[in-house]
């Protein structure tokens, strides 16, 4: 058995491995990592498409972890607090890159400007029961950086924009707005590539 | 309610909420409510990207290092 099921089967919580880690206790550092590193180095992979970077960057994201764990204060979630965190890890990773589309302040791609979709609303052009993991981690691959963060966090990680408005350092109405330009962006790649995959059968 | 101005306001009503004429236009509105399908679709959908893989172990391997480094742990005493 590892260490993290260990000390959490003995009866010892979250909260417990938290504040035996704020004392310096190894064996509740190694916990609180084996109960969060998938969800941080699944963030991490997400935003970089490398494991070895994503490796790095969750390396990096749990040692600052440890190193202020002593200030949480439990006003937040600790696993929100973590992924706070994780996240300013890679938007500085992704800076340094200088990857412009990380900015949430970048203005709408000018397509989307163009009035309101006016797709025809033909049974074939809904996306309903099409969409399998496969196309979506590609879909999602494709999304610029910052469109991809808030969608990580929103969509597939259950943040509310209050939140994702405080780890991203933006307003809620911004969050907001991204995060719809991103279901935008995904609804296109995922119409393309069904169309593609309906052009093929023929 | 156009379909400009109801998809303008999408983003802050996508999620629940809205005016009674933004849902009106919602509910006679084919494009824009295939629309709003669509992109509810997609955010259920991203339920399918649950975290399925770990690091390797060597990335507790360095933290575990590096916090010794630092003094801010003692390595874990590991099971014989």
């Amino acid at each position: 058995m590892t260490t993290a099921k260990k000390i959490l089967a003995n009866g010892v919580s979250e909260q417990e491995a938290i504040q035996r880690a704020q004392q310096g206790d190894a064996e509740s550092f190694e916990a609180l990592y084996g109960l969060h590193k998938r969800r941080v180095y699944s963030l991490c992979l997400r935003m970089t498409g490398n494991t070895a970077e994503a490796e790095d960057l969750t390396q990096e994201a749990f040692l600052q972890l440890y190193r202020k764990i002593a200030t949480f204060r439990g006003e937040s979630a600790f696993s929100t607090w973590l992924h706070r965190l994780a996240v300013n890890v890679v938007l500085m990773h992704l800076r340094k890159k200088g990857l412009p589309e990380v900015s949430l302040e970048e203005s709408m791609e000018p397509q989307q400007e163009d009035g309101p979709r006016k797709d025809v609303g033909t049974r074939d052009n809904v996306l309903a029961g099409s969409i399998d993991r496969v196309n979506l981690e590609r879909a999602v691959e494709s999304l610029p950086p910052g469109y991809r963060i808030i969608f990580v966090l929103h969509d597939v990680e259950g943040y509310e924009h209050n939140e994702i408005a405080e780890m991203m350092g933006c307003s809620i109405g911004n969050s907001k707005s991204q995060l719809h330009k991103a279901r935008m962006k995904l609804r296109d790649l995922l119409k393309q590539s069904k169309a593609e995959k309906a052009a093929n059968r023929r | 309610m156009t379909c400009a101005e109801f998809q303008k306001i999408l983003p802050d009503i996508i999620d629940g909420g809205g005016t009674e004429e933004a849902q009106k236009h919602l509910q006679s509105c084919k494009v824009c409510s295939d629309l709003v399908a669509d992109l509810r679709y997609i955010a259920e959908c991203a339920k399918l990207l649950v975290p399925m893989h770990d690091p390797s172990p060597k990335v507790w391997n360095n933290i575990e290092r590096q916090l010794d480094n630092e003094g801010l742990a003692k390595p874990a005493r590991r099971n014989m």
